[in-house]
């Protein structure tokens, strides 16, 4: 049930609905508290600054099913120098809710009682963890202070004009948000999440149309035209005719100093409109900043853009490399210690790359937060090419805060393509923090080949080895006595002495060798198409035989021939023992046509008499040679291994940059 | 990068193709010959024609 009164100022009929603290008289802008019987008048409120708001006051909506009323709205303003607007649902169960809105985003939050003990604000680090024991762990967005600036309508807690609070925002995964509210003691505890307007079904109410399109407003100092593109939004504008940094507020800009601004070295103009990723953007404002490293400084462009939903988007163009940065909430990141290597958060395994101090050099367009030349923000990168996650943290009056940003690589062809600008793209320098590796994306392009080869490999294998028999054709064990027509009675021992050094190459017989050959019977050949080995085995010891051989077809004359060796050397040289070669080989003949066919066989060896009585040979056919799968295989890895090679080369270049690098040791 | 992998596959399975399904041999001391009829029928003729075919046996 609402509750009227008059004004304490001006007599003007208030509401006073259950759970109001606080109305603003609509006519004469008088705070009235509520008290037993009359309001109390604390003070006149200011006006309300233009933040172009789509919000207006008595629009309606639903929440959770239950029906709302915006009550009431507060202007709260930053210890940066920016306004926000905190608006007041009055739910139909008596209920109210907190809708923050900043940059165009939305937070509901409702007050909630604690389960345990909130943590002190001096406690709070920017960035790092928020233990609210039952009600959750939580990341530190912001630590900061807010002074009342302004207010409308119907207030649920007692407003104290021109007082200032501290307050810390926490952000949670899925969008979860909290505030703890320092101004009373204990703290005060809102929970809730990032709402998308659309979801509240917000319609009617008081407010001003929305300012579209581009604003043209004059420089206080110069008097050039500047194009303000999100003139409800814009806090700062950098005039890139004289250099000045001017505020604005209320589409007013104000000169607020001259800057020394470094040489303007950008690609994309104010107000150059593109397409990227499908989404209709324009450049507003750029900016220069700059790290430094031993001593040395890297400076770097970053252009905001404005996309269709007059939400913002970076733009960052570093050594000709390009990336497109996005916000997202400290929440969808887990707390991040110092020095910390690795990192999992949206999805993906990221590794720490750098720490830099960024300094803002130079300011040109307009910014929707009150930016500064020299401003220093403390950044950690980490990368999982093609992205990066950066932390920003700025400490400022009153605490501090930190921002999480998504940047995906841009090739920079994209980017001239996207915003049509003249020309090529200068080529990129060096290798970017987390430009992705070239060699991985035509490796992952080649995979399907690579299976598909393997597969194929396989089954031709399996299809070989069931084809491939082994099946013997020859089997001779051969006399070298009685080819040789040697008395092995009359002949002297061989010298099985071992020798003291290894045998010097090319020493030939000390005698002529013995002219013994050896012709098989017919050998039938019925498979045309399947290859044939010759095995000779000869239990040489220190000594070798040669074994020169034809295979010769009866009918046509056409001979395969071969030479086969069984050479074995072993001994102690220097203490050492060694042995070389075998006691037998085999070598591989081609198919031959279908038919019959003849084997002669001429061994040979050193001096007059064998070194063995018999030799063992052996002709088989369709002998599976490991020699050709392991081939074929070496042709379906070779390219990918060399891949892999650049690959890791690429890497290893990327890292050398970094500060992490596990050669710098970092961390 | 495609065409010279290419090339290679091509390469290594027209080796395998070759040797596991028409019985080439591409490596190995050997060479197929026309052996004349007077050798065939000469076992010393024989033993000169591989001499002198490049079948050197011995240390």
């Amino acid at each position: 049930m609402t509750t009227l009164a008059s004004c304490p100022s001006c007599g003007a009929a208030l509401n006073f609905r259950p759970g109001t603290m606080v109305t603003v008289c609509p006519y004469c802008k008088a705070l009235a508290a509520r008290r037993d019987r009359n309001p109390e008048l604390l003070g006149k409120v200011a006006d309300l600054v233009d933040t172009g708001s789509p919000l207006g006051l008595g629009a309606s909506g639903t929440h959770a099913g239950r029906a709302f009323t915006l009550a009431g709205r507060v202007q709260l303003k930053h210890a940066l120098g920016g306004v926000w607007d905190e608006w007041y649902l009055a739910l139909d169960d008596g209920r109210w809710g907190w809708l923050a809105e900043a940059q165009g985003r939305f937070y509901l939050t409702f007050t909630q009682q604690p389960h345990g003990t909130l943590p002190p604000v001096d406690a709070l680090q920017p960035g790092g963890p928020a233990d609210l024991g039952p009600d959750g762990l939580w990341t530190v967005g912001e630590v900061s202070q807010a002074t009342f600036h302004s207010a409308e309508g119907e207030i649920p807690w007692a407003v104290d004009p021109g007082a200032t609070y501290r307050f810390a925002d926490l952000s949670g995964r899925n969008g979860a948000f909290a505030t703890l509210d320092y101004s009373e003691e204990p703290p005060l505890f809102f929970l809730g999440r990032e709402t998308p307007l659309a979801e509240l079904g917000i319609r009617g109410g008081l407010r001003k149309p929305a300012k579209v399109g581009v604003q043209g407003l004059g420089c206080p100092h110069c008097g050039g035209t500047l194009a303000l593109h999100a003139p409800d939004q814009t806090q700062r504008v950098g005039c890139p005719s004289c250099g000045s940094l001017l505020s604005a507020a209320d589409g007013k800009l104000a000169f607020l100093k001259s800057l020394k601004q470094p040489r303007q070295d950008v690609v994309i103009p104010l107000g150059a409109e593109g397409t990227l990723q499908g989404e209709r953007v324009t450049c507003i404002g750029q900016l220069r900043r700059s790290c430094s490293i031993d001593d040395t400084d890297y400076p770097w462009n970053e252009y905001l853009l404005l996309d269709s939903q007059h939400g913002f988007r970076w733009l960052v163009q570093s050594d000709g490399h390009w990336s497109l940065a996005t916000a997202v909430a400290p929440g969808e990141v887990p707390a991040v210690r110092d020095g910390q290597k690795n990192l999992s958060a949206l999805g993906a395994s990221w590794r720490r790359f750098q720490d830099v101090t960024a300094v803002v050099e130079g300011v040109w367009g307009e910014f929707y937060w009150a930016v500064e030349q020299g401003e220093r923000v403390e950044v950690a990168e980490f990368v999982a090419p093609p992205r990066s996650l950066s932390c920003e943290r700025q400490a400022h009056k009153g605490g501090g805060e930190v921002n999480w940003s998504l940047s995906t690589y841009l090739e920079p062809e994209t980017v001239w393509s996207a915003f049509k600008l003249e020309g090529a793209p200068p080529a990129p320098q060096g290798i970017a923090s987390f430009q992705p590796n070239p060699h991985k994306a035509t490796l992952a392009k080649g995979a399907l080949w690579l299976v598909g080869a393997l597969g194929l490999l396989l089954a031709l294998v399996l299809a070989e080895s069931m084809t491939h028999r082994n099946v013997e054709l020859f089997h001779q064990r051969l006399d070298l006595f009685e080819l040789a027509r040697i008395d092995p009675t009359s002949a002297a021992a061989p010298d099985r002495r071992i020798p003291a050094k290894r045998p010097a190459p090319g020493v030939q017989p000390a005698t002529e060798p013995q002219e013994p050959v050896y012709f098989s019977g017919p050998i039938e050949i019925k498979n045309g198409f399947q290859n044939l080995a010759l095995t000779l085995e000869a239990p040489v010891n220190n000594a070798w035989i040669s074994l020169e051989g034809a295979l010769v077809s009866e009918t046509t004359g056409v001979a395969e021939l071969f030479l086969v060796e069984s050479s074995f050397y072993h001994g102690v040289d220097g203490g050492e023992s060694w042995a070389e070669g075998a006691q037998g080989e085999t070598v591989y003949l081609s198919a031959v046509p279908a038919g019959t066919y003849v084997l002669r066989l001429a061994p040979t060896w050193d001096g007059r008499v064998p070194p063995v009585r018999a030799i063992d040979v052996r002709l088989r056919q369709g002998v599976l040679r490991w020699l050709y799968p392991g081939l074929a295989l070496l042709a379906i890895l070779i390219v990918p291994l060399l891949l892999v090679l650049r690959m890791t080369a690429f890497e290893t270049w990327r890292w050398q940059e970094s500060m992490y690098s596990s050669k710098t040791g970092g961390g | 990068m495609r065409i010279l992998y290419l090339l290679f596959l091509g390469g290594g399975f027209s080796l395998l193709v070759a040797n596991g399904f028409l019985g080439r041999e591409f490596f190995g001391n050997r060479r197929r010959a026309d052996l004349p009829p007077s050798v065939r029928q000469t076992p010393g003729a024989y033993r000169t024609f591989l001499h002198n075919n490049g079948f050197h046996g011995g240390k």
